[in-house]
């Protein structure tokens, strides 16, 4: 009961999807509207909070599913493994 | 563009591991069409022990003349094409194979977005250089055991014994001659050599043999009635017995393993913790796959994965090299093969490099048990790569769910990321597909084996001849071609260079120290727990293929 009524919580919020990259030294988050940068995920996080924060006001909660861009994996290595990861970020964050 | 997974089915068309599949799959499928008949894989070239000329009294059984050096498969084993297969003769028969895997692989290769003119050229010169190793490894100096120069009347004569190891090392050296010594070409060959995706195609064919070992036991020992039902059932068994005790071996050495290096890591190293998580995952678990999936569990930066992955595969094939002679010659040995199968998959950290030795294990095993007992004991071919591949199979599994469950325990208890949730399709995301095309050809012959073949009764007997006709092709000559590839390919990539050029600093340290006082010992005794005891059925005084 606790998975179900969790999924259908989830449900009910909106997911925007993004694409999550690394340049060697920065986070990098985007979409078509969205650009953002920071040298630690947890910065970014915050940066995508605060760059949310109209559509925050209106709405409850968002997700933002964050997918990586494999191309960072050196091609060498994509045969062995071609997924880093993925994410979802659920805003707003819960600062403790 | 940038290249995601977001949907279940992404990188079906795209990645080497989904065309793995495909290949494999596709090959099993013509295999199977035997049964009806209709034999479309017999052409397959497969090479034959071989002298220039054969000694006065001596007959062309185990060892043939070097006109005979190579032959379709077909030629001996097709049902209704025998005569087709046999006339196609060496050239033909390797030139079909040319084709039929050129056209094959590059279809795979255009999808994967390679250069397609350049993996035709990679791959040529690959391919006959594959075939040639192949062709000097089987001359009787090489390959060649004291049995079969008895049972062909030959005269005492010094041979190395090395079976068909001898053409897996030879493949190796002179890929790495060229990988080590011939960059440029090396660089040229890159677009073409993958022994991952080799390997793994060979392991979906391994498939094939695994769930064909049953049917081999019984038609092999038809003639001995009931006995011969009796060793296909043990064989079955086996098999079985190898899947259960891969997994339960698999997961105690995961919750040893995996700890252990990474305390390795962190106390006597004093790595960052990310880079220990990261490290703890390639030396302990799947190598390459499980320094990237445990990179991303813990959010590292890239790079950490990246370099510890360099270190990977130079291990591997150092490992590759020293440790089937030191499992046959020292310990565990041929009293316990299948432990040493198992320790292989458990102690080899890629695919490609597990793989091959234990097919190169298989080998040496093979070899020294039949000289040992003069021919008293012998086993069929591939079982021992079997064990070895079987516990690496479930270690590649295993990798997305640990990768998941370290992923919540570092994001939630750990770092504690506010608002950051674990999607569960990373588990399907980390997933290595290729097993799902070893699975299903394992158990479609294992259902063609207890369903139509009726475990052996003589009704059943001939669609279970007709099964070996497209069977044998397919785990006996596509696999080894394919592991030939993939050591004549693992030797092309392998930059020994590179681990001296690059700033490893102390994590050539801690994966030397860990690898060799800790995982392969331990693995040894994990894989002696679960696996000591198990018996290879003896084949002796039953025809062999």
């Amino acid at each position: 009961m606790f998975f179900l009524s969790r999924a259908k919580t989830r449900k009910q919020v909106r997911t925007i999807e993004m694409v999550l990259d690394h340049d060697g030294s920065n986070w990098l988050v985007s979409n078509d509207r969205l650009r953002l940068s920071a040298s630690s995920l947890e910065e970014l996080d915050r940066m995508v909070e605060a760059a949310m924060e109209p559509e925050l006001a209106r709405e409850k909660s968002i997700h933002v599913f964050m997918t990586f861009n494999n191309e960072v994996i050196p091609m060498w290595i994509r045969p062995y493994m071609n997924h880093y990861f993925n994410r979802i970020l659920e805003l707003p964050l819960q600062y403790q | 563009m940038a290249k995601t997974q977001r949907a279940w089915y992404s990188g079906m068309l795209t990645t080497e591991d989904w065309w793995a599949v495909w290949l494999g799959l596709t090959f099993f499928g013509l295999g199977l069409l035997t049964i009806a008949g209709i034999d479309l894989v017999g052409w397959i070239a497969y090479p034959s022990k071989w002298v220039f000329s054969l000694p006065d009294g001596a007959v062309a059984k185990k060892i043939k003349t070097i006109d005979h050096a190579f032959s379709a498969l077909g030629g001996k084993y097709s049902l209704t094409a025998k005569g087709m297969y046999k006339s196609l003769g060496p050239i033909g028969s390797i030139l079909v194979t040319y084709v039929v895997f050129t056209i094959a692989t590059t279809i795979g290769a255009y999808f994967q977005k390679w250069d397609v003119k350049r993996y035709l050229g990679g791959w040529t010169i690959i391919f006959f250089l594959t075939y040639g190793v192949w062709f000097i490894g089987h001359h009787a100096f090489f390959a060649a055991s004291a049995v079969d120069l008895k049972k062909s009347h030959f005269p005492d004569m010094f041979t190395l014994s090395l079976g068909g190891g001898a053409s897996f090392i030879l493949a190796l050296i002179v890929g790495l001659i060229i990988g080590n010594f011939f960059k440029p070409l090396a660089r040229y060959l890159s677009e073409a050599a993958k022994p991952e995706w080799f390997i793994k195609t060979a392991i979906v064919f391994l498939g094939v043999k695994v769930g064909y070992l049953p049917i081999k036991a019984v038609l092999a020992g038809s003639k001995l009635g009931a006995k011969g039902a009796k060793i296909g059932h043990e064989m079955a068994n086996l098999t079985f017995d190898l899947f259960v005790a891969g997994a339960a071996a698999t997961i105690v050495a995961y919750l040893i393993f995996w700890p252990g290096v990474y305390t390795i890591s962190r106390l006597i190293f004093k790595l960052p913790r990310k880079t220990a998580a990261v490290l703890g995952s390639a030396i302990s678990i799947c190598g390459v796959s499980a320094a990237v999936a445990t990179g991303g569990a813990v959010r590292a930066r890239p790079v950490v994965s990246i370099m510890v992955s360099a270190l990977v595969v130079v291990y591997a094939v150092i490992e590759l090299v020293i440790l089937p002679g030191v499992f046959t010659h020292v310990w565990p040995g041929p009293s316990d093969p299948l432990v040493a199968g198992s320790a292989m998959g458990m102690a080899v950290k890629t695919d490609g490099a597990d793989a091959a030795a234990g097919e190169l294990l298989d080998e040496f095993m093979r070899t020294k048990i039949e000289k040992e007992t003069d021919g008293k004991v012998v086993w069929m071919s591939g079982v021992i790569t079997t064990s070895a591949v079987m516990t690496k199979i479930w270690i590649d599994m295993f990798i997305g769910l640990w990768a998941f469950i370290l992923a919540i325990f570092w994001v939630y208890k750990i770092e504690k990321h506010e608002g950051d949730r674990v999607p569960f399709s990373e588990v399907w995301f980390r997933f290595p597909k290729f097993v799902l095309g070893y699975f299903a050809a394992w158990f479609i012959y294992l259902g063609i084996f207890f369903g139509p073949g009726q475990a052996g009764a003589a009704e059943g007997m001939p669609i279970l001849k007709a099964a070996k006709a497209g069977a044998v092709p397919v785990e006996k000559g596509m696999r080894k071609l394919f592991f030939m590839l993939t050591f004549m390919s693992l030797g092309i990539i392998t930059d020994f260079k590179k681990l001296a050029e690059a700033q490893f600093g102390k994590m050539v340290w801690v994966y030397f120290v860990a690898l060799f006082l800790f995982i392969i010992p331990v693995a040894v005794i994990i894989a002696y727990l679960f696996h000591h005891g198990m018996q290879i059925p003896n084949m002796a005084g039953v025809v062999i293929n």
